[in-house]
């Protein structure tokens, strides 16, 4: 055989094989790419949250507590269509801060509320290597009302090694405070998102993407504004980068998940967060996923310390008669700080597609925790706990 | 910023030495996935998002929330 014919027959043979791997459900498929699920995915978690913080006027600590169940179901009902729903409720009851971290009196303004939320996403397949998401996102409590839509393109080389994402979303919401005056305000949202989703490595795949937001409307605290101080602009236009990365290690039979974000606003809130995970598998389908994460944040330019107006007090910023139109929040998630969550998950594979998980993690913010700057000074360190149970079918 | 984009951007088509379908048996495996447990992705970007001054990244039309 001469030279030529041997390397036509190698190639023939790499494109039989190709052709014959490329079959449905002989190839194992990288979640990088863009392939049709083969299997119906129902999930259903039991979660609950509660936070504290010491309140600087009386001392008492629980703040909020949070129960919601959730479900979760993906199933493709043909090779080209793929549907999703998502559904939670949300059974909130506990205290949130007038301003600062002042809960006012002994019990704090008392909260209970509901919060009913669910989503729709419908997916088409075209020529095996694009995907079109239609996204309907709905969310009612007794004074917050959210409809939300999202569009998403994912597009895949031939080789399947790098995915192109675009995306545009749209939430139109109506806030009606339930106490304090009556009223409707509206905001909404646009967002736009570009990414880039690149096979490495037999063992690693990397992802880049790119987000920017406008808000526009009413962004005010309405609470926060009848009972302390709250102004805020009705635009906010924000920007973040996100990288993420797993590597598979083969020497330990583990997944390490990790991820980084930038985030920045032009209310001068600046951010850096980062993810650890390692899913780390163990005989008998048990998998125990130790997991930390770390974000730290500048302050809004309108936030202002709890050092109160000489004259006038609590809550009132310094000069306030002078510029009470200004802008002001006293709002901890607009200040500078901190956080950090360590966390552990463990989740068991059964026979017959089932599943179960459980996971806790910790999470507090402290001013001293900010990288790079000082954190606000004056506020008490927020806690909280999170808990997950949950117990999943792929059939 | 603009130049740790570029730096990302460089690395990862760098790392684009072709990986064959056949070599993707670790990549497939549901820990590598990036939203590997949707309801649990959900619930924590809720919460961060509800207690923090950043937000946003990973996808678009979220919707939004009284979160006091």
């Amino acid at each position: 055989m001469s030279q030529s014919a041997g390397r036509k027959s190698a190639s023939i043979n790499r494109n039989v094989l190709a052709a014959a791997l490329a079959l449905p459900g002989v190839l194992p498929a990288a979640h990088a790419q863009v392939t049709v699920p083969n299997a119906t995915l129902v999930h259903f978690k039991y979660l609950y949250y509660r936070d504290y913080q010491a309140d600087s006027a009386t001392g008492s600590g629980e703040r909020m507590t949070i129960n919601s169940p959730a479900l979760y179901l993906l199933t493709p009902i043909s090779d080209e269509w793929v549907f999703e729903i998502g559904a939670v409720y949300d059974s909130i009851s506990g205290a949130s801060p007038y301003f600062h971290t002042v809960l006012s009196g002994a019990s704090g303004r008392g909260i209970e509320d509901g919060r009913t939320a669910a989503d729709v996403t419908v997916t088409k397949y075209f020529g095996g290597r694009t995907a079109v998401s239609l996204r309907y996102a709905y969310s009612t409590e007794d004074d917050y009302r959210s409809n939300a839509y999202g569009l998403t393109v994912r597009h895949a080389t031939a080789d399947q090694n790098t995915t192109f994402t675009a995306g545009i979303g749209r939430s139109n919401d109506k806030i009606s405070p339930t106490d304090g005056p009556q009223f409707e305000e509206d905001k909404e949202t646009t967002d736009f998102l570009v990414g880039i989703t690149q096979v490495m490595t037999p063992d690693d795949v990397g992802q880049v993407t790119l987000y920017y937001a406008q808000q526009r409307g009413y962004l005010t605290d309405p609470y926060k504004a009848f009972w302390g101080i709250d102004n805020r602009p009705d635009s906010r236009d924000q920007w973040a980068a996100l990288f993420r990365w797993n590597h598979y290690s083969q020497t330990y039979d583990a997944a390490f998940r990790s991820s980084y974000r930038y985030y920045s606003d032009d209310w001068q809130v600046k951010a850096h967060t980062v993810t650890f995970e390692w899913a780390q598998s163990l005989p008998d389908g048990w998998t125990l996923t130790p997991s930390f994460r770390y974000t730290t944040q500048s302050s809004a330019e309108f936030y202002y310390d709890p050092i109160y107006d000489p004259l006038l007090g609590a809550p009132f910023p310094p000069g306030y008669l002078q510029n009470p139109n200004a802008y002001y929040t006293s709002d901890q998630r607009l200040a500078a700080w901190g956080g950090m969550t360590p966390g552990l998950k463990v989740a068991k594979a059964l026979p017959g597609g089932w599943s179960v998980d459980a996971k806790a993690e910790y999470y507090e913010q402290r001013a001293e925790w900010r990288l790079g700057g000082e954190g606000s000074p004056g506020l008490e360190n927020f806690k909280a706990q999170f808990y997950q149970v949950g117990v999943a079918r792929k059939f | 910023m603009k130049r740790l984009l570029l730096i990302a951007g460089v690395l990862l088509i760098a790392g684009c030495s072709t990986v064959q379908p056949w070599q993707k048996g670790n990549l497939a495996k549901p820990a590598m996935a990036f939203d590997y447990d949707p309801l649990q992705t959900r619930f924590e970007d809720h919460t961060y998002f509800s207690k923090e001054g950043a937000s946003g990244g990973a996808g678009v039309g979220g919707g939004g929330c009284g979160c006091n």
